[in-house]
């Protein structure tokens, strides 16, 4: 790759970010892009690597949260120390829910992985062990630093910058291996795929295994942060279509797409609730309906297929 | 044999598109396969490739019952296929569709890419190697199943009308590329419309009709078997008898 350089500049950037200001605001927006990153990052493994449209990564965000409250609330755990029994959850729940949708094509998986995320949510809103309707708190006052309980938002920066780029050298890796390639090849089509020997429904479960733990230690550290969630805000439709908005906007199986995706749309996002008030309301719908509308119309391929273009014909430019 | 498909029976419904049909193959040959449009070669060819499941009748490769076995494994015990209609992996270059099949016997990407490097340059691809594959016409696209074919290292190649739609000049070339890979010790099947090629290239002829099997044996006598003459070829033939053979 000949941008390393410019990678290196833009983590830079990200990591000096949170100095920069003083204003919390701008500081907490900061933290929300990376985790937007990190659970976008981990569904473009499945639905951009692989092509395999889920629109149901709620599921593995939920386990991640649930877990990380759950173990707090009745055994008082600290509550990124359920972020590991999460994302064997969310494996477990990938088995179960890829195994039989993997064998759907297109439109009928991504409406099959829907119904298996709305079913999870309902589950969850009857389920009194969970918090039912109302949800689990965590800590109220940290107990310990092993709470991550900051007032502060920097702290949260950081940590969810490790993950991102753990996340980002793994997919980086994965991206340059048979793994790949063979993701590459099912995205190309599963009859071509299979007649040049790969297994296509084994390489489409990895890949939504690996998916499924990421986006759940999303939901971890998501808690971790907010130390409150509810069956709306860790299992809610709209936690899925945001994570395949904000890769499809940067630029789904490409490696640093979602995190385009996140600098671009978490800002948008949050000055818009800010002005309108209140996350989750119809201004959201609204937003994201048209990021889908602009995105399908002009520019299938994202942000960064736009900035590759943009590169290529200055390149011929300067020839 | 290398090959052996009995009594192969495909049924859409009521309607049978491979029709009780037997093939033997042995290592080495190249057999033609003919037969008027709708005939059932693509669907025997789907058939022992693993794609479709017979309704009846049973296929042996390398020894083994196959009949039920996946694409996949397929591919593993040495078979691979074009398609009648290429499917190339558009989002990746020529070089990397072809490295897809080099990782079914190579799990490291330095070792999968010298073997595409190898395929490539046998096909005469080399030229075009970073192409994106969406970028390239009939004959390329046809000319990439075949080499992305050859990367899983195959003992039986499968090519379903890999010469249609191509020029004459392009025509030849394709010629010299399967003689070469039968000098490679490939066996080959080939579907093909071309009269000139199945009888410049197979040694052995097989004639489909309507899911059946007609009529086999050497190229010219298949080609001038009065029952092959009135099930298909008709004025066509008269057409190459007339013209001779390139
Ligand atoms: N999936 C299918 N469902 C129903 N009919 C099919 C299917 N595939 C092929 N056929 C029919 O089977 C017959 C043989 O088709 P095909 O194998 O493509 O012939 P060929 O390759 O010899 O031209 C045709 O009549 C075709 O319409
Ligand atoms: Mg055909």
């Amino acid at each position: 790759m000949k941008q390393w350089p410019l990678v290196l500049l833009g983590f830079v950037a990200i990591a000096a970010w949170p100095l920069l200001t003083d204003d919390v605001f701008l500081q907490r927006l900061g933290a929300l892009v990376l985790l937007a990153a990190i659970s976008a990052s981990a569904w473009n493994l499945i639905g951009g690597y692989a092509g395999q449209v889920s629109i149901g990564h709620s599921v593995y965000f939920g386990a991640g949260a649930y877990a990380s409250l759950v173990l707090y609330t009745q055994l008082g755990w600290p509550p990124i120390a359920g972020a590991p029994v999460g994302m064997l959850v969310a494996m477990a729940l990938a088995a179960v829910v890829g195994t039989p949708t993997f064998r759907l094509r297109g439109h009928y998986f991504s409406m099959a992985t829907i119904a298996a995320a709305e079913l999870a949510r309902i589950l969850v809103a009857n389920w009194k062990l969970l918090g039912a309707a109302v949800g689990l708190m965590g800590p109220p006052v940290p107990r310990s630093v092993v709470d991550l309980s900051f007032i502060s938002p920097v702290p949260y920066h950081y940590l969810f910058l490790a993950v991102l780029v753990v996340l980002l050298g793994l997919t980086w890796q994965m991206q340059r291996s048979r793994m790949g390639y063979y993701l590459a090849a099912i995205r190309g089509g599963d009859r071509a795929a299979r007649s040049l020997g790969v297994p296509v429904l084994r390489y489409k479960l990895y890949a939504l295994l690996l998916s499924a733990a990421f986006t759940s230690l999303a939901g971890s550290l998501y808690v971790v942060m907010v130390g409150f969630i509810d069956p709306d805000s860790a299992l809610g439709i709209l936690i899925s279509v945001k994570m395949v908005i904000v890769a499809a906007l940067g630029g789904s199986g490409t490696l640093f797409g979602p995190l385009i995706g996140a600098i671009i749309l978490v800002p948008l996002e949050e000055t818009t609730n800010a002005v309108f008030g209140g996350s989750g309301t119809g201004v959201t719908y609204i937003v994201y309906g048209a990021i889908i509308v602009l995105i399908a119309r002009f520019r299938p391929g994202g942000v960064a297929d736009l900035w590759r273009s943009i590169t290529v014909r200055m390149a011929r430019r300067a020839a | 044999m290398l090959l052996e498909a009995r009594g192969i029976i495909m049924a859409f419904g009521a309607f049978r598109a491979v029709d009780g049909a037997d093939l033997d193959v042995a290592e080495g040959e190249i057999i033609g396969l003919i037969g008027p449009n709708g005939a059932g070669k693509s669907t025997f060819f789907n058939c022992l490739a693993g794609d479709a499941q017979p309704t009846a009748g049973t296929i042996r490769f390398r020894g083994q019952d196959v009949t039920r076995a996946t694409p996949e494994a397929h591919a593993r015990l040495g078979m691979a296929r074009s398609f009648q209609v290429p499917v190339t992996f558009e989002d990746m270059t020529v070089a990397q569709n072809v490295m897809v099949g080099a990782f079914l016997r190579h799990g490291h990407r330095a070792a999968a890419r010298r073997v595409a490097d190898e395929v490539l340059a046998f096909t005469g691809l080399d030229q075009l190697a970073d192409t994106p594959a969406r970028s390239l016409g009939t004959p390329g696209r046809k000319r990439l199943e075949i080499a992305r074919a050859l990367a899983t290292e195959p003992q039986l190649l499968l090519l379903d009308e890999a010469l249609a739609g191509l020029t004459p000049a392009e025509v030849r070339l394709a010629i010299a590329l399967v003689r070469r890979i039968k000098a490679r010790g490939i066996t080959i099947v080939i579907v093909e419309h071309i009269m000139e090629v199945i009888l410049s290239l197979a040694e052995r002829a097989v004639v489909f009709h309507q899911g059946k099997v007609i009529a086999a044996g050497a190229p010219r006598a298949v080609v001038d078997d009065p029952a092959v003459v009135t099930a298909y070829l008709g004025h066509h033939m008269k057409r190459v008898r007339r013209g001779g053979v390139g």
